[in-house]
Formats: structure tokens, C-alpha cells, sequence
């Protein structure tokens, strides 16, 4: 049957991705916000191609299986470094991250073409609780009030506002574990009140992170302190281009994602950040709400226990940091503010250190503990701080709280570092 | 009569190539920055053919006639509002004795319209895009109504044609100062563009629009296209002299006019972060209503010593 012209310029629009990240990878992630064939899409509703890269653990498959479902059809879904799971029918597999741009582009292609079959739906469609049929309107109850319909309780407030005493009907649902403003792998019960976050309960934590290679190297031998805080600046723009792609900047986030892929030791990041003072985003966005306690801070670690004013950085203890004078920089405030600027100001020294560790080719002292982007790791690493967020939220306005979460670095650690791209 | 068809022609042809007017300008904005790649020319079209390919998704029992519905109706509304702009001192589909406030009553309507679009999802997201839609689209009305009283003031009158006639000796823009920016900021709000993208917002994983695809995703975003661009025209009407200016005819100045309001918008919409809503109310209320209160007192007193 020949193509229509509407499948056939279909086929040239940019390819909606949703990723699902069971290894997340910095590198990979640049590489489809940079791509000019790819559009990186915060809802499943409106991706044409479920990306799935890594292996997903058994606990959080029925959550993939649903998000798979929501994609609306055509689709496909392509799996990058890992297994498809069992049920899935004629998936498409990639081998090596070189081949994924052009496997989307080709897979789309595809679908749009009518060359491929939309991905079949893997759990029946009907709602995940029946309905109960009970009460005066079906409501599951007796009265007008009780009951849970559909399985999920009313939308009627039981608990005080936590605002302003002006009490609303509160909305209980589950987030997560692939909600793209999340950590992957975290999942919560959030209970709003309006637009405020009367309780968040973590069911699942993120799932842990995959460091540069050089961390891990790090704890074994000396590596080249240059090559090492060039690692640590990426992981930053990284994660500045999240929180500024939830901002609403894209441009700057574009940039942000575009230098940490030429970063080199000659990089500047006076242009980003006169970009981020002019966009007036430290006025207009919510960054002043909550302050992390040392406590929490401290739990933490890393950039965000020093936004929170604790002095604590293992490459104080080096010996090839202290010849180049080096002093953890550290703010006071511990708000989303300040772990802003102190991710700004962490790129900026790790440049400059790079710079002068590159010019007497100087290599880490100490093995064994090493400072990450994530925190010390010595004895332990870097403990997952999903928790922390059942404490800090309550009380926040959602777009307040979306904001925090991206501020943060709460993922564990994992043992296996990250796999180099090809 | 020929010029009754010429201008419901020309509100016609608005609807059609308004949308990709605004995805092509978009493009061009956000290029310079790489934030937004791809075909500039093309991509606009195949994107919605893309949507019309794709299927249009249900959610658990939504409110299938509303959520059908509020596309177009908000589509109308922007129609509605193309309506009543002046090209020329003839040409103009519906030249009402009430012309502005008819504009005013598509400001309040569209709350009800965008807000139908997100409860009717039933699904979360999309109805906190709807809530704070609500909770902030009345502080941009009333900015809006003062700031189109300001201009109605000088032209004596309620009627589109009149307000650009009164601009003959000197345009709102430079006679009420505070009357375009305040009237720029009504406009990313009542199209929740850019900065005041708080009803369809990334936090909210695309908000009111989270859980629609294929021709319904399209049709929304056609309607929000067109209401950008009735918006740009009336700005053009209100402040900029529509269609006064030398040499060219002046339906010519009118698109000119509402391309730059146009583009500026969605300038501001590339290089402005998101506001967060509880600024947002803040910054409506205790600092640009204020304003929008002088720049009426600033009208006011230039029409009585004129």
C-alpha cells in the first residue's frame, strides 16, 4: 500500500524520546539533548520511542510495564546495554552507544513508514482497581463520604493545611519510579493540598549512579588531577542542565550540556553564568525556601553539605591539592540557591585546578578516599538520600519542591563505574 | 460586503498560517542557541503530521466531552479575538461599539477553557496545571482591564477602530509608557507562555497537556498558537497604531506590527526562566496591578488636560 504524504513527512520530524534510565550515564544523556534529530519528551503521552538503557531491577518492572503502556501508538521501544523484559514483544536492541541516535531516527522512521508493527500493549486496559459499585453513587462507600473508588481514596482532607490554615481537599497518588523530574528508580506517595505537598512518603529509592571510570580508578591509583576534575565539572553542567531544563531555560540548559561535552582545561563558564544572571533566575525562580540542616546536609555530603556550610572535601587531605593551594569553597545558606552557586563555583575551580594540575602534569596522593561530585567516598560510598526528601518537602509548593529535588544529588553510588561510550 | 469577505478572509487565513507562523519564528529565536534544532522550515509541519499520525490516548474515566471540546473552544475564543482587530478603518470582521470589551470577555473565558482542558483529563498533573491557571489567571485580567481602559480613555470609546484612530497624533505605546510591558506580561499569561508557562510547565511534565496526544495534543497547540497570535494583533491594535503608518497599506502595518509583538513574546519566552507561581502571584499583585492602577491615573489626567 503506498505511504501516504502525511506518514511520509511524519517520518522526518524529530524523534520523541522518553528515556527510562536504569544506568543513568551523563555522557548519553548530553548526547540525546544535543542531538538535533532528537527531542528528549517529559511525558510518556507524547514519545513515539520508549528508551530504555540499562537493566531495570525486578522491583520496578510492573512500573516500567505501565509507563510502556502509556505511550500511545505507534511506538516502539529500543533497549540500550540491557535485556528486554520477557513479555515484550519485537523489541529493538542496540549493541553500542554509537548506533543510538540512528536507531531511533531509523526506528521512527519505521513506525511512521508503516515498516514496523506498534509495540504491543502489555497489561490488559482496564482500571487498576476495579470499581466497587457500592454506596449511594457508586462510590465504594456509605454516605457521601468513605469509600474508595476506583481503589484510591476520595479526594476529602483528613489532615490540617499546612500553609495557611485555609484547608483544601487533599489528592493522594503514587509518583514515580520513572517520573523524568525524579531520580530514576524513586518512587513516592505524595499527598497535596492544593498545590502543596502535605506529606511524601519514599517507597523506592533512586536508583544508584554510575560514576565516571576516573573516580573508581581513583581509589586505586594516582590519576591525573586534571582528568579528574574535568570529570567532576561534567558531572555538574549535568546537572545543571537538569535543573535549568526543569526551569524552563533551555537554551542556557542546552549550553550547560553543550560545554560539558567539550570541556576541556582551556574551558570557560563566564558566558554560562552570565547567561544564568541575566535570565533573572535566581530572583524568579523558588530557591530561597528551605534550608538543609547540617545534619541532613551532612548526609549528603558533597556539594550540597558544603552549599550547607560544613568544610568538608576529602582533596583537602591530598597532598598534589594542597601544592595548588586548594580550599574547598563552601556557602552557608543551604537552600537550592546556594547548591546553585555552589555548583557554579565547583566548575569553576575544577577548571582552574585542572589548568594547573595539567601544566605540572600533577596526580592525585592519596588513593583508597576520594572526593566525588556525589560526596567522600572512603570506607563507604556515597549512600543513597532518596529519605531525605519525606522530611524537606512537606510544607513546600510543588514547583518549590520540584525545584529542591533537582538541586540535589541523591542517588547511591554503585560499585561498577560507568561504561565508556563508544 | 467585499470587505466583510476580505476580512473574515483574512481572520481565516490567520487561523490556518498563524500556528506555523509562531513554530517557525519559535525556531528562529531559539536556533541562534542550538536549544531548539532541527528543520526550521520543515519541521513544523512534519511535527504535525507526526501528531496526526499518532494515536489519541484515553486515561482512566476521563471527561471525554470536555476534554474533546476545550481545544476548539479555546481555538474559538482565539478567533474570536482575530475578529475584532482592525487591518484598516474598513477592513475588520466584527467592528462591535464594544469591540475591547469583547477582547476583555475572551481573557475571562479563556480561564474557564484552559481550565476545562486540565480537569477533564482526570489524571493529577494535568489538573494542578488547571488549579494554577485558575488561582492566577484573574490577577492578568485585572492588570488587563486597567491597562485597556488606559488606552480606551484617549479614543473615547470601547471600539478597536476608535482606539487606533486616536492614536493619529501619537501612539499608546509612547503616550502610556507602562501600558505595553504591563499588557506583554497579560499576554504570556493568558497563553501560558515562556516565563508564564505555569499551566502547561515542565515541573508538571507538560501540565494541562501531560496526558493528551496525537490530533487532540495538535489541536491544543494550534489553539495556543492562534491565541498568541490574535494577542500579538491586538497589542499591535492597542499600542502600536495598527494600521497607521506611511507608505505601506495598512493591513501591511498590522502584520508587521504584530510579527515584532509577536517575536518579542517569544524572545521573552527563550530567555526568561519560569516564574515560580507563588512569585508570580506576588509580583501580579503587589507590584504590577500598582502599576497598571498609575498607568490608568497616567491615562486619565492626559485625557482631561487633552
Amino acid at each position: 500500500m503506498a505511504v501516504s504524504w502525511l506518514r511520509q513527512l511524519a517520518a522526518r520530524s524529530r524523534v520523541p524520546v522518553f528515556p527510562v534510565w536504569g544506568w543513568h550515564d551523563d555522557a548519553l544523556l548530553a548526547r540525546l539533548a544535543l542531538s538535533s534529530q532528537v527531542e528528549l519528551v517529559d511525558s510518556p503521552r507524547h514519545a513515539s520511542v520508549l528508551l530504555v538503557i540499562g537493566e531495570i531491577p525486578a522491583a520496578l518492572r510492573d512500573g516500567l510495564r505501565r509507563l510502556h503502556d502509556q505511550l500511545p501508538a505507534p511506538f516502539a521501544a529500543v533497549w540500550l546495554r540491557g535485556a528486554p523484559i520477557v513479555a515484550l514483544g519485537a523489541p529493538v536492541q542496540i549493541a553500542r552507544d554509537d548506533q543510538l541516535i540512528e536507531t531511533l531516527v531509523r526506528t521512527h522512521r519505521e513506525l511512521m513508514l508503516g515498516q514496523r508493527e506498534s509495540a504491543p500493549r502489555l497489561l490488559p486496559d482496564e482500571p487498576p482497581n476495579p470499581w466497587k459499585g457500592l454506596g449511594d453513587d457508586g462510590h465504594g462507600g456509605e454516605g457521601m463520604m468513605g469509600g474508595n473508588p476506583y481503589g484510591r481514596p476520595m479526594a476529602m482532607n483528613m489532615q490540617n493545611d499546612l500553609r495557611d490554615g485555609l484547608t483544601l481537599d487533599s489528592l493522594t497518588f503514587r509518583l514515580g519510579p520513572f517520573f523524568p523530574l525524579l531520580p530514576a528508580g524513586l518512587c513516592a506517595e505524595v499527598t497535596l493540598q492544593g498545590d502543596v505537598i502535605q506529606s511524601w512518603e519514599t517507597r523506592h529509592a533512586a536508583l544508584p549512579q554510575r560514576l565516571d571510570p576516573i573516580f573508581h580508578a581513583a581509589r586505586q591509583h594516582p590519576v591525573s588531577i586534571a582528568d579528574l576534575e574535568l570529570a567532576r565539572a561534567r558531572h555538574h553542567l549535568v546537572q545543571l542542565y537538569r535543573a535549568l531544563h526543569l526551569a524552563g531555560l533551555e537554551h542556557v540548559a542546552h549550553q550547560a550540556v553543550s560545554l560539558s561535552q567539550r570541556l576541556t582545561s582551556s574551558s570557560r563558564l563566564d558566558g554560562l553564568r552570565r547567561q544564568l544572571m541575566r535570565s533573572g533566575i535566581f530572583r524568579l525562580a523558588a530557591m530561597d525556601g528551605v534550608q538543609l540542616d547540617g545534619e541532613l546536609a551532612s548526609h549528603l555530603g558533597g556539594p550540597a553539605a558544603r552549599a550547607a556550610g560544613l568544610e568538608v572535601d576529602l582533596r583537602t587531605n591530598d597532598a598534589s591539592y594542597q601544592s595548588l593551594g586548594f580550599r574547598p569553597q563552601y556557602r552557608t545558606a543551604g537552600t537550592t540557591r546556594a547548591r546553585w552557586e555552589q555548583w557554579l563555583g565547583e566548575i569553576k575551580q575544577s577548571l582552574q585546578l585542572a589548568r594547573q594540575a595539567e601544566r605540572d602534569n600533577l596526580h592525585t596522593a592519596n588513593t583508597g578516599a576520594v572526593e566525588t561530585p556525589r560526596g567522600p567516598w572512603a570506607d563507604e560510598r556515597p549512600a543513597d538520600g532518596s529519605a531525605l526528601l519525606d522530611e524537606v518537602l512537606p510544607g513546600l509548593e510543588w514547583d518549590e519542591a520540584m525545584t529542591l529535588i533537582a538541586s540535589l544529588d541523591l542517588r547511591a553510588v554503585a560499585d561498577a563505574p560507568r561504561e565508556a561510550s563508544a | 460586503m467585499i470587505e466583510s469577505l476580505a476580512s473574515l478572509l483574512m481572520v481565516t487565513v490567520v487561523l490556518v498560517l498563524g500556528p506555523y507562523v509562531v513554530a517557525v519564528l519559535d525556531r528562529l529565536v531559539a536556533t541562534p542557541t542550538g536549544a531548539m534544532a532541527g528543520d526550521v522550515w520543515l519541521g513544523p509541519l512534519s511535527r504535525a503530521a507526526w501528531l496526526l499520525t499518532q494515536q489519541a490516548n484515553a486515561t482512566e474515566a476521563p471527561d471525554w466531552q470536555a476534554w474533546r471540546l476545550s481545544p476548539a473552544l479555546y481555538l474559538a475564543l482565539a478567533a474570536v479575538g482575530l475578529a475584532v482587530v482592525p487591518w484598516s478603518p474598513t477592513l475588520i470582521a466584527t467592528d462591535l461599539v464594544t469591540s475591547v470589551v469583547l477582547w476583555g470577555s475572551v481573557e475571562a473565558l479563556a480561564t474557564v477553557v484552559i481550565f476545562l482542558q486540565g480537569w477533564s483529563a482526570n489524571a493529577v498533573l494535568p489538573l494542578i496545571g488547571a488549579y494554577r491557571y485558575v488561582a492566577l489567571g484573574l490577577s492578568y485580567i485585572l492588570i488587563s482591564m486597567f491597562v485597556l481602559i488606559g488606552v480606551a480613555l484617549p479614543a473615547e470609546s470601547l471600539q478597536w477602530t476608535q482606539v487606533v484612530t486616536a492614536q493619529e497624533s501619537l501612539w499608546n505605546v509612547i503616550r502610556q509608557p507602562l501600558g505595553l510591558p504591563l499588557f506583554l506580561v497579560v499576554g504570556l499569561g493568558l497563553t501560558f507562555w515562556g516565563p508564564l508557562n505555569l499551566a502547561d510547565s515542565t515541573d508538571l511534565a507538560g501540565g494541562t497537556s501531560a496526558e493528551v496526544s496525537g490530533p487532540s495534543r495538535l489541536a491544543w497547540e494550534l489553539a495556543r498558537a492562534v491565541m498568541l497570535v490574535a494577542f500579538s494583533a491586538i497589542a499591535a491594535t492597542a499600542f502600536l497604531g495598527g494600521w497607521l503608518g506611511p507608505w505601506l497599506p495598512g493591513p501591511v502595518w498590522v502584520l508587521l506590527k504584530t510579527l515584532a509583538v509577536l517575536a518579542l513574546l517569544l524572545w521573552l519566552g527563550h530567555r526568561l526562566p519560569r516564574v515560580a507561581p507563588e512569585r508570580c502571584v506576588t509580583l501580579m499583585w503587589v507590584v504590577l496591578l500598582p502599576l497598571s492602577f498609575v498607568d490608568l491615573i497616567w491615562a486619565g489626567v492626559l485625557a482631561l488636560w487633552a
